[in-house]
C-alpha cells in the first residue's frame, strides 16, 4: 500500500496495512518550532529549521523527519493563514484582516491583542472595514506547482489547509468577548461580520481548491465549536447561528471531491451528528482531554460514519508523561479508534514546545510497530 | 419600589438585558431602595441562578456574558453607594492570567461571576508577572489570588506566582485558586494551590468555601 492509499483507505473505513500517521500534514497536526529543534537535536540533525506558519510558530517539517517516522501525509503551502502585512516594533505583527498579534514568549503563539472591530460597533463600521481582497494572487501563488510536485515526487496523501475558519476570523476581528456578546445580544452585528468573513473565506478557499485541483487528497477546514467542558454554544444557538455558515462551507468542500477533514478542538461529542450530516469525512483533533471525548464511545457511536484523526493526548501525556506512558496512550487510542479503519494517528493538535523529543519518538515508533491490524489482510493493494 | 419592579432587575440580569437592569436600578435607588438589598436580594440571586443554568448546560458562554454585562451595569450604580456606607464586600479577589498567556475571556468571566457573588474583584489583565500578583494582592488587602492559564506551556507560571508569594513572605495571607483548560485539581495540589475550579460558576462556590462565607440568595 502506498502512503496515500493507506490514508484514503482509512478515511473510507477500509482496513489499511498499518495505521496511517500524520505529522505536519496540516496546520493543526504539526509541531512548534521549539519542540522541532529539540527533536532534531535528539535525532542528530543539524540542518537549519524554518518556520512554516508564523501564528503558532509551526515548523516546516523536513523530509528527513517525515521519512524517519514514515509519515503518510504531506502539506501544501499555507498561504492564507494570518499573513503578516506589517511587522510591529514589539515583535508582533498586523495581518491582512487588520488583526494585531503579539508573541508574549519566544517560540510561543502569537496571540491577538488588537481586534480591529472591537467594542461598540455599527453595521456601517463593518461595511467600512478594510477587508482583505480574496482575489489577491498571493493566496494561490505556487500552489498548483507544489501540488503537482508532491503528487509526482511522493506517494503520500496531500492535504490543503484552508484559511482559518470564519468563526475564528470573526472572533479575532471583534475580540472573543464582543463576538460572544453579539451572539446573544446583537444578532444583526454578529451576522454582518459573519456574512462578510464567510463570503471572503469561501472565495479564497474556492480559488485555493481550484489551484490545487486533482492533486489534493484532503481538505482541512478548522473552526472551533467546542470548549473544555462542552460545546461553545447551546444546541439551538448552534443550529441558528453557526450551522448555516458551516452548511455553505462544507458545501464548497464536498463539491471538490477531496476528503473533508474538519478540525474543532474541545468537547464536540454532541455535534458530531451534525458534522456527519454536513459531509465531514474525518474529525480532528479528537481532544481526548475534553468532556465526553471518550474514544471508545466516539468509535462506537459514530465510527461507522466518520473517521478520527488525532487523539494522542497533548494536554497531559505528551508534555508531562514518560515515553512508556506515551506508548500506552498510543496503544489505547489504537485499540479504541483503529478497528475497521477510520483512524489516522497523530497528537491532539500541534506538538507544543514543551513536548520532549523522547515522547514524540515514542508516539510514532509505537504506532508504526503496532500490529493493530494484525493478520488482517488489507482490503486492497 | 415594589417587589414586582425589583423582580424586573432579577429577570433583566438573567436575560442579559443591560438597558432594563440599569433603568430598574436607577429607579430603585431614586425611590430610596437600600442598595444592599438590591445586591443581596436581586443581583447575587440572579447571578447564582445564571451559574446554576450554566452548570445545567441551559446557558453557555454567550448567555453568561450578556448576564454578567447586565449585572455589571447595575452594580456600577450601586457600588459607590455601598462604599459610602462602608459596607464590606464578601471578600477581595485579585485575578489575572499568568505570565506568557494572553487569554482573557475565561479569567474575565470568573471575575464577573465573583463580582456577581458579592466579591470585590481587581482584574490585573493578561500576561501578568508573578511579582505583580503579589504586589497587587498586598496593596488591595486581597483574601484570594485567582490565576488563569489556557496553555500547557504557561500553566507552569502559576507555580512561579506561588514561589513569589513564599519569597515575599506572604503565602499564608492569601488563598490561591487556579483554573483554565489544561489545569486540573491534581495540578493544583502539586503546586500547593488552595483550590481549583473547572468552571466560572463553581469558582464562586470555591471562593466562598475558602473564606467560610455562606451564599446569599
Amino acid at each position: 500500500m502506498t502512503h496515500r492509499e493507506r490514508v484514503l483507505a482509512a478515511l473510507s473505513h477500509e482496513v489499511p496495512d498499518r495505521v496511517p500517521v500524520d505529522l505536519g500534514g496540516t496546520l493543526a497536526t504539526s509541531i512548534n518550532i521549539g519542540a522541532y529543534e529539540k527533536l532534531k537535536r535528539h535525532l542528530g540533525l543539524t540542518t537549519p529549521s524554518e518556520v512554516f506558519s508564523l501564528r503558532s510558530m509551526i515548523a516546516r517539517v523536513e523530509d528527513e523527519i517525515l521519512e524517519r517516522f514514515d509519515i503518510d501525509t504531506r502539506s501544501l503551502p499555507m498561504l492564507a493563514n494570518s499573513r503578516p502585512t506589517e511587522r510591529l516594533p514589539d515583535g508582533g505583527y498586523r495581518d491582512e484582516w487588520g488583526v494585531v498579534r503579539k508573541q508574549p514568549e519566544p517560540q510561543g503563539h502569537f496571540m491577538d491583542v488588537g481586534n480591529p472591530l472591537d467594542g461598540e460597533r455599527t453595521l456601517e463600521d463593518v461595511e467600512r472595514h478594510s477587508w482583505p481582497d480574496p482575489e489577491d494572487p498571493g493566496y494561490t501563488r505556487g500552489l498548483a506547482e507544489e501540488a503537482a510536485r508532491l503528487r509526482g515526487d511522493t506517494d503520500c496523501a496531500t492535504i490543503l489547509t484552508l484559511p482559518v475558519g470564519p468563526l475564528h476570523q470573526a472572533q479575532w476581528l471583534r475580540g472573543y468577548e464582543a463576538w460572544m456578546l453579539d451572539l446573544a445580544g446583537d444578532v444583526d452585528l454578529y451576522e454582518a461580520v459573519m456574512d462578510k468573513v464567510t463570503s471572503i473565506w469561501l472565495k479564497i478557499s474556492a480559488r485555493m481548491i481550484e489551484a490545487a485541483g486533482r492533486n489534493v487528497d484532503v481538505l482541512l477546514y478548522g473552526d472551533d465549536v467546542g470548549y473544555q467542558n462542552g460545546p461553545m454554544v447551546s444546541r439551538s444557538m448552534y443550529e441558528r447561528r453557526i450551522r448555516p455558515y458551516q452548511e455553505r462551507i462544507f458545501g464548497l468542500l464536498r463539491r471538490s471531491g477531496a476528503k473533508v477533514l474538519y478540525h474543532s478542538c474541545g468537547s464536540v461529542v454532541s455535534l458530531i451528528g451534525d458534522f456527519i450530516e454536513l459531509g465531514v469525512d474525518a474529525l480532528n483533533p479528537v481532544q481526548v482531554s475534553a468532556a465526553g471525548m471518550d474514544t471508545a464511545r466516539l468509535k462506537r457511536e459514530f465510527g461507522q460514519k466518520i473517521a478520527f484523526w488525532g487523539g494522542v493526548d497533548t494536554h497531559h501525556i505528551l508534555p508531562r508523561g514518560t515515553p512508556q506512558e506515551v506508548r500506552e496512550e498510543v496503544r489505547r487510542r489504537l485499540r479504541d479508534l483503529a478497528p475497521g479503519g477510520g483512524y489516522v494517528l497523530c497528537a491532539v493538535h500541534n506538538l507544543q514546545r514543551e513536548v520532549p523529543p523522547e515522547n514524540i519518538v515514542a508516539m510514532y515508533e509505537e504506532a508504526l510497530a503496532s500490529d493493530v491490524y494484525g493478520k488482517q489482510k488489507p482490503q486492497r493493494n | 419600589m415594589s417587589q414586582e419592579d425589583l423582580g424586573k432587575l432579577y429577570d433583566a440580569i438573567l436575560t442579559g438585558d443591560t438597558k432594563t437592569a440599569v433603568a430598574v436600578t436607577q429607579a430603585a435607588l431614586a425611590a430610596g431602595t437600600d442598595p444592599q438589598v438590591l445586591v443581596n436580594q436581586r443581583m447575587i440571586p440572579a447571578m447564582n441562578e445564571v451559574g446554576r443554568r450554566f452548570d445545567r448546560e441551559e446557558y453557555f458562554l454567550p448567555e453568561l456574558l450578556v448576564a454578567a454585562r447586565a449585572m455589571k451595569g447595575a452594580l456600577n450604580l450601586v457600588r459607590p453607594l455601598l462604599a459610602e456606607r462602608g459596607i464590606e464586600p464578601t471578600g477581595r479577589v485579585v485575578i489575572g492570567t499568568v505570565k506568557g498567556d494572553m487569554h482573557d475571556i475565561g479569567k474575565s468571566l470568573v471575575g464577573s461571576m465573583l463580582e456577581g457573588g458579592g466579591f470585590q474583584v481587581t482584574d490585573l489583565g493578561v500576561d501578568v508577572p508573578p511579582e505583580r500578583f503579589v504586589a497587587e494582592a498586598k496593596a488591595q488587602g486581597a483574601d484570594i489570588i485567582a490565576l488563569s492559564a489556557l496553555l500547557t506551556t504557561t500553566m507552569t507560571s502559576m507555580k512561579s506566582v506561588l514561589d513569589a508569594l513564599v519569597a515575599a513572605g506572604g503565602r499564608d495571607k492569601f488563598k490561591v485558586i487556579i483554573g483554565g483548560a489544561p489545569v486540573t485539581q491534581a495540578y493544583a495540589d502539586s503546586i500547593g494551590a488552595d483550590g481549583y475550579s473547572a468552571s466560572a460558576s463553581s469558582a464562586v462556590t470555591l471562593a466562598r468555601k475558602l473564606l467560610g462565607v455562606a451564599a446569599a440568595g
